[in-house]
């Protein structure tokens, strides 16, 4: 491993801000917090390990094979395959774009009181211009260092000084004593938050973007694993803060603004405009990300010509492919879907269709036509599979349950 | 080396001498000889193949979609498996796809992006 691949930490960095800590883990985070306490930590820590393995497995696959994962879906299981995970993701990835979307909006509405609809098209339009003009290391650089203000959830954690006893009770799964309903449909959106498709699958394109090879195996696992494990310990200080200042005072969380005002204890303005700051590039990363993410799906599945860093003219058809996606995502907020519905929502739906994301890529993680010697353990195939049935059958039971109740 | 035509040729990633992305197998032409076993004669690079092998209909309305662009349209494109060099995962084209159709729909909306700055 040479010292300057350690800079492709800023790949792990983005992906896991944006990928991981955006608006569906802060506010599943948060609204877990102030519903449940601790207790339901341990779905973080299980949604951090899981997304890390994925995220290592395809930054992986990219280097070995110079192949994205949806290439590899329609080389190995042919079109009528293919459909199948591109129509699902497909949809699921728009509305998480609409949710990412609708975060930076309603960031933009706490800092300034303007209605989230009225956010929708600006947002929409900062995030089109920055992937119509930008390069994906711009980007990706760029992200990873703003990006670094999501610490701030970190520090009011450690002033907070949690009960540490509770935290680490909280890391195993234990049953509802109330609300069981509630409490799997918030633990099957945690895992949905981290464990978003779009994500690895967007990795994989990152990582034959910075042309990695079979050198950046090592870095790779580092990357994916520091990066992840980044994103998860502060999706959990989200979590933390959350039992310490809302569930301590009763508040719940129905609306963006009550989540603003979990920071304003430990640091008081420094928090809320934290808390502001943090929810805006989270979800605004995660959108470049989603909406890339689309993008390439459609482009590498068909065999277009893809790349950030390419100019809009030598590769159209992908940046019309971003381009649609992000204002239909818009859209559905200009007509004035509840953001905050939609995102717990959407958790859950994604959680509901990983199996179509992530089987058929786990066969592909043990075919030594793409791996060579660098397919996957029993341990990690296990443990990814495992996950992802549960979180898959939660969420078929809780859905309706929640839909029914809530 | 025994080549698969379903695994190792069909929806694999075609690439041009230029080292362009040319779009994917979307469906192969074999020729039936008398007395001789079957003959791959060409590929097919197209909306129109791709439609039908999920529905007739969407094929057929591909095609009426592709007449448009052309007199000569309306029909897959066609690559002669002479010009189909390197078989790998990705199978190479020793030609430029840039003019070609399985660049059209590109070369239309490119005319239409160069009216937006920053293309």
């Amino acid at each position: 491993m040479k010292p300057k691949q350690l800079l492709e930490i800023t790949l792990g960095v983005f992906t896991s801000i944006g990928g991981f800590l955006e608006v569906g883990s802060m506010m599943t985070a948060a609204q877990a917090g102030a519903d449940f306490g601790y207790q339901l930590l341990w779905a973080i820590l299980l949604g951090t390990i899981c997304l890390a393995s994925l995220i290592e497995m395809s930054g992986r696959f990219a280097a070995v094979s110079g192949h994205t994962i949806a290439d590899a879906l329609r080389e190995r299981f042919g079109l009528h395959f293919f459909i199948v995970p591109l129509v699902a993701m497909g949809v699921v990835s728009i509305l998480l774009l609409a949710a990412e979307l609708g975060g930076m909006c309603a960031a933009l509405q706490i800092a300034t009181a303007v209605a989230i609809r009225w956010w929708a098209m600006p947002a929409a339009l900062l995030t089109w211009l920055l992937l119509w003009r930008g390069t994906f290391g711009m980007i990706e650089k760029g992200v990873s260092m703003l990006g670094l203000v999501t610490v701030v959830f970190g520090v009011a954690a450690i002033l907070l000084a949690p009960d540490l006893s509770g935290v680490a009770s909280g890391l195993v799964p234990s049953l509802p004593h109330e609300k069981a309903a509630h409490y799997w449909f918030l633990a099957v959106s945690i895992l949905g938050a981290a464990i978003a498709p779009a994500v690895f699958y967007f990795y994989s394109s990152g990582g034959v973007e910075e042309k990695w090879d079979e050198s950046h195996v090592a870095t790779n696992r580092i990357v994916a694993w520091g990066g992840i494990t980044f994103g998860g310990i502060l999706s959990g200080a989200v979590l933390i803060v959350a039992v310490l200042t809302l569930q301590a005072r009763g508040i719940t969380i129905d609306h963006f603004d009550q989540a603003a005002l979990m920071l304003l204890d430990p640091l008081h303005r420094i928090g809320f405009w934290g808390f502001v700051a943090s929810l805006f590039i989270a979800s605004f990363s995660a959108a470049l990300e989603v909406a890339l993410a689309i993008a390439y799906l459609i482009a590498q599945g068909l065999g277009w010509n893809w790349g950030e860093d390419l100019k809009p003219r030598d590769d159209a058809r992908f940046s019309v492919s971003y381009t649609v996606a992000i204002f239909v995502g818009a859209i559905l907020l200009v007509v004035g879907l509840d953001p905050l519905k939609l995102t717990l929502f959407t958790m859950a739906l994604t959680s509901a269709t990983l199996p179509i994301a992530v089987v058929p890529f786990l066969v592909l993680m043990n075919d030594d036509a793409y791996l060579g010697r660098y397919t996957n353990g029993y341990l990690s195939n296990a443990v990814v599979l495992f996950t992802v049935l549960v979180a898959c059958v939660l969420a078929v039971v809780s859905i309706p349950l929640e839909l029914a109740g809530g | 080396m025994p080549i698969c035509l379903i695994r190792d040729v069909l929806d694999n990633k075609l690439v041009d001498s230029d080292g362009q992305n040319a779009g994917r197998v979307d469906g192969i032409v074999l020729e039936l000889t008398e007395g001789g076993p079957p003959r791959v004669l060409c590929v097919e690079v197209s909306p129109i193949t791709l439609g039908r092998r999920l529905n007739r209909r969407l094929g057929d309305w591909m095609a009426r979609l592709d007449r448009r662009f052309g007199p000569e349209r309306g029909v897959p494109y066609r690559i002669p498996i002479t010009r189909v060099t390197g078989m790998g995962v990705d199978l190479r084209l020793d030609f430029r796809a840039e003019p070609t159709p399985i660049f059209a729909a590109e070369r239309w909306l490119r005319e239409r992006l160069s009216r937006i700055p920053g293309a």
